[in-house]
């Protein structure tokens, strides 16, 4: 699991549906969409610290992405280690100050031509942020 | 209806303890008493038992007083309608299953309730044998068996099930929800296994140094957790298998298990047996309706 330290700079609010901005670097504005809103949960307020928890298997990974996408959460990172063994490989970056896992399968790691030291992108939809208040 | 009202010093390594519960207990209601040893938890049941005499306070049952220190009432063993069951078996090793368990009832009514719970238990096939024949698992089917019998007001299980190995555990513990539906007795388990206390009661008591720290839902006493998933469930790991750069975390939810695929990092805190929140977020599963 990746756990991240941010803070809550917005909250859009809709039903019971919250599409919340956090804060978790300069360079790393990440959105989470989660089935919980302000009114019902403490912690959920603009200025408070929460971690941010996404699982490495939802983290894609891109390299000279183009054209138009609908995910805002991407960011620039470094691969700082491959680990590869059968049918999945894990790959470690270096996003600004954080690390970051992806796991994706070997085969697309291939394909990519993966390797320490690579520049790339890596993605996250929204709706698989979770969030927990620090 | 039970209510505890008791109190007692007790003399532990670490010096005196006052060991101080005050509780109401519903009805057929089914609930653990939960904490490290030495916080208490058979002392309390000893007292509900009458095999420890309480410094003060009182225990009433379905309104009939047991013990009540102002009034000098206090019940014999005897005389309080309790089934009990305890860690080692406490079988009579010269008798057979049925006869351990008919040992308390009277003669015309043993064998028409001896011979329902062999059924109920499935012991039907063990009933001739002696308990040095049984094996662990078995041995506690019959004290469960025996403890029922009676049909007592009050069941006292003291870690009945932590001598035995995860499966059978888990097998006893599934019997235990059958035979605790299907007659009703209050329950008062004591133990000291968190994922016993989800499978089996619905309201937990958590004891350290003789008081009650938190009590309420096992979810409510023990999933402090702040996240903010609405699709979660407790649960309790029974297998990991390492697959290639990840592993499959095989979790056992209420009566299913399901699977859960674990980077390096969380296995590392993970082991066989530990209590975990699972979690996805609500976007993610499937829904489907069933064929009815």
């Amino acid at each position: 699991m990746n756990n991240i330290l941010g803070t809550i700079t917005a909250i859009d609010t809709d039903g019971n549906l919250s599409l919340v901005d956090i804060t978790v670097s300069e360079d790393i504005r990440m959105s989470a969409l989660i089935v919980e809103t302000p009114e019902h949960c403490p912690w959920l307020k603009a200025g408070k610290k929460a971690k941010v928890l996404f699982k490495e298997t939802e983290v894609s990974i891109a390299r000279n992405l183009s054209g138009q996408i609908s995910l805002r959460n991407r960011f620039m990172a470094t691969i700082t280690r491959i680990r590869s063994e059968g049918m999945l490989a894990e790959i470690t970056l270096a996003s600004a100050e954080h690390e970051v896992v992806s796991i994706i399968t070997s085969r697309s790691a291939q394909r990519m031509e993966l390797k320490t030291g690579d520049q790339v992108e890596w993605l996250v939809k929204a709706n698989e942020v979770s969030l927990t208040g620090n | 209806m039970i209510e505890i009202a008791v109190s007692k010093r007790l003399h532990t390594a670490e010096g005196p303890m006052d060991l101080l519960f005050n509780g109401i207990i519903g009805k057929g209601e089914f609930i653990t008493l939960f904490g490290p040893s030495g916080a208490g938890k058979t002392t309390l049941l000893r007292m509900v038992a009458g095999l420890t005499l309480p410094d003060a306070g009182a225990i009433v049952v379905n309104g009939q007083a047991w013990f009540d220190s102002t009034r000098r009432i206090n019940l014999s063993p005897r005389q309080r309608s309790i089934g009990m069951v305890f860690q080692d078996y406490a079988l009579f090793p010269n008798l057979t299953v049925a006869e351990n368990i008919g040992i308390a009832l009277p003669k015309e009514k043993r064998s028409t309730i001896v011979s329902e719970l062999l059924e109920v238990a499935g012991l039907q096939e063990l009933a001739g044998r002696k308990p040095d024949k049984l094996s662990g698992g078995q041995r506690q089917r019959v004290a469960l068996a025996r403890a029922l019998a009676l049909k007592p007001a009050i069941l006292l299980l003291d870690e009945p099930l932590s001598a035995l190995d995860l499966q059978m555990r888990l097998k006893l513990q599934d019997e235990l929800l059958y035979l605790h539906q299907r007659y009703q007795p209050t329950t008062l388990l004591v133990s000291h296994d968190l994922s016993e206390v989800f499978r089996l009661s619905r309201r937990v008591f958590v004891l350290d140094r003789g008081e009650v720290t938190r009590s309420g839902s096992p979810t409510e006493v023990f999933s402090q957790s702040k996240i903010s998933n609405k699709f979660r469930f407790n649960g309790e790991v029974v297998h990991i298998k390492p697959s290639g750069v990840v592993y499959i975390v095989h979790v056992l939810v209420g009566q299913d298990v399901v699977q859960v695929i674990a980077s390096e990092q969380e296995r590392a805190s993970l082991t066989v047996g530990k209590r975990v929140l699972i979690a996805s977020k609500a976007f993610n599963p499937l829904i489907m309706t069933l064929e009815e």
